[in-house]
């Protein structure tokens, strides 16, 4: 997610102009062919996603290459179950984006902004949910779900909604702290001092000054937790109930039964919603920066 | 007011009790989610169930763990060996591709950058059944390797360990592209070309300069790789077959199939203890601002 | 908003500016606080719409106008498409119908955290199969009795499914569909004809078993001359053994639920293990997929339509067993589903229907012949701690995958 972020860092020329040696062209060369076979890799199957949109299945299984056909698109939304699936899987990614985005934030602010003890255990703290294998992290949360507990106030869950959002703030929560994180490390904070110098209350120069320099980390730190939340699969399958299905679990039932286009049309219009969402967010960043007149 | 004006040199408070008010709900509720329902699994680790159904009950019962390793020590290496596989492959693939971002993108670094992520954006199922279609014994894939003769008349990508680490190494490049770029980035180009003045040539320069430059990169992207490529389950799920299953899979199979709770959350436990252990050594070899 | 707090932001910005900091001018600030200000007032409706979602007894939205709606969870293509629409038409009641069951052993876990405590599962009914049927209504008990008085074409089921062991009266159960574990196979690519399970074990191509012990561990005892309906842990080791070899060697390369039939429908399979309708249902589209029932036998299933303990809506999901109990609506069922029809009557509609229906009347996979009735077996009962037996051995020998 580091394309939504551009880098501030002292803009360099591309290195050219000193190789001299035969052997370096070539090898130079075949670096090159080396990355453009590893984009092809990364969209060889994306290439069969989109064209498998298009693909009118014999069959129950949209598997094998049989005919073009504009149908799937022209009924994107047909099959309901999948529909329904994917409606739940965005409401889930805002709700758990929104309360991950605040919580994450606050520690992020916490981190960097001030020094005291108990700050590097803290950081530490904030990475191993990161390095937790996911099936791990199901799994704890499955136990932790079973039967109430006294430090939740004794609360029976059911597993559904409630529960798949929990699991998905938690493993947002850390995501959104590093990279807030990692955006407001170089702020400078005397700022804070200078608006509050000039008379302002903490909280209006929270508002008027902190919040609107560090928005641009919080707003890309919102996205990444709203992209994981929707794609996540292995955690979400272990607390998900009977009857709450999200739009990667809907597709893990139906992989194994039937596999309608639309799955591949649904799948499509993610990635080109994605896409867009990441080339405004990086035109506005560079517009910003040039604005900066850092480039 | 007396913290607001003391400083450390970036300009840092230093303060007690406000940033504990900042950190208290992002660190309660972790622990509540994520520290707390590890101590559950442990738990349930060491539980024994009454009668099949019936919830498990707490009894020190270490003979979960003694049961876990006998039954499935076999997916368990298996795991790390796939996973370790999936970590090297994806090395030699992203390092090039980062490479040639850093250094020769120019004005085209970012978009090149959102490439690396777009294909990211599709489900991690949708994408493994994508490979499934493309490695499938009706693909072109199988076509053409029949047709060299690498393969068989009737023998098949699919299913073999070698789809299953294709498909690892695919589903978490990313995570190995970005750290590697993010490291080349930091390096100085005056650095590089004084090296190359000094060794008079790109390969050695490379050897002697770029790639230990690199090597924070390299060390948290092989992290990245390899924590999640080990706890996988649907690589080997869709691509594998039985002999191909590993730790996830029987976590999963275990948890959501057989609902035999401790011996699965003994396995869960052990196997999160190594990679735990991995994770601590490299933090302290390379600190934890690097893995994040 | 006064002069002198226009002065401060200006003079922060300002600051902010020289420290190489982004420049926000008012209206942009205002822009991006409200883009964020609307997500946040979207938030908490969205959280008071789908707040209910995992509570809602019985699933289901009623089909709005509050309406009376069942939901019903089943196997996948255990339904012809048009059934539905004619059930809400006939009863008035909306239907909810869920294809999310997999297997029997997947499902009992998903279920069972929520039925364990009292909780709703979001479905009125299930489908399940006699083993596990047995489980529901004897040893944990998560159903609750048919609504007699709203099933009165029970009278209509067949006589030899009248009284299993695990429900002498059918009090709680009555079965969806029978139909019999064989041999798929594709012909071009196993380029002969499969009669045994020796021949399905040396197909070159790749194969697999069902991950339904019953089923696998069946037709390898019939293979092995044992007798399933009278399966014993000792009488099963033969069959294991030559499992567990198969697996070893690699004649076997794995377990299936119901994906066998998305991979022998796409030819990465060349044969497996399966299920009568699903085959029939693939061989509408792929005529060179076959199915066989081996030699030595195959193995008899019912799967059994149970009424959840949680639900509040009985007499409804009794109703919607009803519907199909009639043999005109079961009929249209077969002719779509290709399995075995619970209820008599059924293959004279069939011939009424005319056409390919009527034809069905002839293949003995649907309309089971006595000579096909002979070489079938049924599973026999096992206790739990027998059962945990054969579930332990089955596991180690797949790989659990």
């Amino acid at each position: 997610m580091t394309a939504l972020a551009p880098t501030t860092a002292p803009r360099r020329e591309a290195m050219t102009g000193t190789v001299t040696s035969p052997s370096g062209r070539v090898g130079k060369a075949l670096v090159n062919v080396m990355a453009v076979l590893a984009l092809g890799y990364l969209f060889l199957p994306i290439f069969v996603i989109v064209l498998f949109s298009f693909n009118e299945p014999k069959g129950k299984f949209n598997a094998v290459w049989q005919q073009f056909t504009l149908e799937n698109w022209l009924h994107p939304f047909s099959d309901t179950a999948l529909t329904d699936a994917l409606i739940l899987s965005i409401e889930i990614a805002v709700l758990a984006s929104l309360v991950a985005t605040v919580l994450g934030t606050f520690l992020a602010i916490a981190l960097v902004r001030y020094r005291f003890r108990g700050g590097s255990g803290v950081n530490f703290f904030l990475v191993l949910p990161l390095t937790t294998p996911e099936i791990v992290l199901g799994a704890s949360l499955l136990t932790l779900f079973l039967e109430p507990h006294l430090v939740l106030a004794n609360q029976q869950f059911t597993l559904g909604f409630t529960t798949i959002l929990l699991a998905h703030i938690m493993f947002c929560v850390s995501y959104v702290a590093m990279t807030v994180k990692a955006r407001i490390r170089g702020f400078d904070w005397t700022l804070e001092d200078a608006a509050m110098d000039l008379g302002a209350s903490p909280s209006r120069t929270f508002f008027k000054v902190t919040l609107p320099l560090i928005m641009p980390g919080i707003l890309a730190a919102f996205l990444l937790s709203f992209a994981l939340s929707v794609d996540d699969f292995i955690i979400t399958y272990f607390v998900s109930g009977p009857s709450t299905t999200t739009f990667p679990v809907r597709i893990f039932g139906q992989s194994r039964t039937a596999t309608p286009p639309q799955i591949n049309v649904l799948a499509t219009m993610i990635l080109v919603v994605s896409v867009s969402v990441m080339f405004v967010a990086t035109w506005f960043g560079q517009r910003r920066q040039r604005r900066m007149g850092i480039s | 007011m007396a913290d607001v004006n003391e400083r450390d040199d970036q300009g840092r408070k230093q303060a007690r009790a406000s940033p504990w008010l900042l950190l208290a709900p992002g660190v309660v509720f972790l622990f509540l989610f994520f520290f707390f329902p590890l101590f559950t699994l442990f738990q349930m680790s060491l539980s024994y169930r009454p009668s099949r159904f019936e919830d498990p009950v707490f009894g020190w019962e270490w003979s979960n763990y003694s049961e876990a390793f006998s039954q499935y020590g076999e997916q368990f290496s298996r795991s790390f060996v796939y996973a370790g596989l999936a970590t090297l492959a994806a090395l030699a693939i992203a390092y090039p591709l980062a490479y040639v971002i850093a250094f020769r993108g120019g004005r085209y670094k970012n978009v090149l950058l959102g490439l690396v992520v777009v294909p990211f954006f599709t489900n991690f199922l949708i994408r493994t059944l994508a490979w499934k279609t493309i490695v499938g014994d009706q693909g072109w894939v199988v076509d053409t390797l029949r047709w060299i003769g690498i393969l068989g008349e009737n023998e098949s990508l699919l299913r073999r360990p070698i789809a299953v680490v294709g498909g690892l190494t695919y589903n978490f490049l990313p995570f190995m592209v970005l750290p590697i770029y993010v490291a080349l980035e930091k390096i100085d180009p005056r650095l590089v070309d004084a090296a190359r003045d000094l060794y008079s040539n790109t390969w050695r320069a490379f050897r002697k300069i770029v790639f230990p430059l690199s090597l924070p990169g390299v060390f948290a992207g092989s992290l990245l790789v390899f924590i999640p490529a080990a706890g996988d389950f649907v690589n080997a799920y869709y691509l594998g077959s039985a002999k191909t299953t590993m730790i996830g899979n029987v976590v999963q199979n275990q948890f959501l199939v057989q609902v035999d709770y401790p011996v699965a959350a003994a396995l869960s436990f052990v196997f999160m203890a190594i990679v735990m252990m991995i994770v601590v050594v490299y933090s302290k070899i390379l600190g934890t601002e690097d893995i994040a | 908003m006064t002069d002198r707090q226009e002065h401060i932001r200006k003079e922060a910005l300002r600051l902010a500016r020289l420290a190489g900091a982004p420049r926000l001018n008012r209206r942009q600030f205002l822009g991006r606080a409200g883009a964020l200000l609307g997500v946040a007032a979207v938030g908490p409706t969205l959280l008071a719409a789908c707040g209910g979602d995992d509570d809602s007894s019985g699933g289901g939205d009623g089909g709005g106008g509050g309406g009376k709606s069942v939901a019903i969870s089943n196997w996948v293509d255990y339904m012809a498409p048009e059934s539905k629409q004619a059930f809400t038409k006939a009863t008035g009641i909306s239907l909810d119908y869920k294809e999310d069951i997999n297997d029997n052993n997947e499902y009992f876990a998903k279920v069972r955290p929520n039925l364990s405590k009292d909780q709703s599962i979001g479905s009125d009914a299930f489908v399940l199969t006699d083993w596990m049927a047995n489980r529901m209504i004897n040893e944990v008990k998560w159903v609750q009795p048919l609504d007699e008085a709203k099933f009165p074409n029970k009278v209509n089921l067949r006589p030899s499914l009248q009284s299993p062991a695990f429900d002498p009266t059918r009090k709680y159960s009555a079965p969806w569909q029978s139909g019999i574990t064989g041999i798929a196979y594709n012909l071009i690519e196993t380029g002969q004809e499969i009669k045994t399970i020796d021949d399905f074990l040396a197909v070159e191509g790749s194969t697999t078993v069902l991950s339904e012990m019953r089923d696998t561990v069946g037709l390898f005892m019939l293979a092995t001359g044992a007798d399933p309906t009278k399966a014993t842990y000792a009488s099963a080791q033969p069959a294991f053994e030559k499992l567990a070899k198969a697996f070893d060697d690699g004649s076997i390369d794995g377990t299936n639920g119901n994906e066998y039939v998305n991979d022998l429908a796409s030819g990465n399979l060349a044969a497996a293990m399966a299920w009568s309708g699903d085959v029939a249902q693939i061989a509408r589209d792929n005529p060179d997929v076959r199915f066989a029932v081996p030699e030595a036998g195959g193995m008899l299933w019912s799967d059994n339509f149970m009424i959840v303990y949680t639900s509040d809506k009985p007499d409804l999901a009794s109703e919607f067993i009803d519907f199909f109990y009639d043999p005109a609506n079961a009929a249209v069922l077969t002719n779509y589903i290709q399995y075995i029809a619970p209820v008599d009557g059924v293959d004279a509609e069939l011939v009424k229907m005319g056409g390919d229906a009527a034809k069905l009347v002839d293949d003995p996979l649907v309309v089971p012949t006595p000579e096909l009735l002979e070489n079938v077996s049924i599973f026999g009962p096992l206790d739990e701690n027998e059962e945990e037996q054969f579930d332990e051995r089955f596991a180690e020998i797949t790989g659990s995958g």
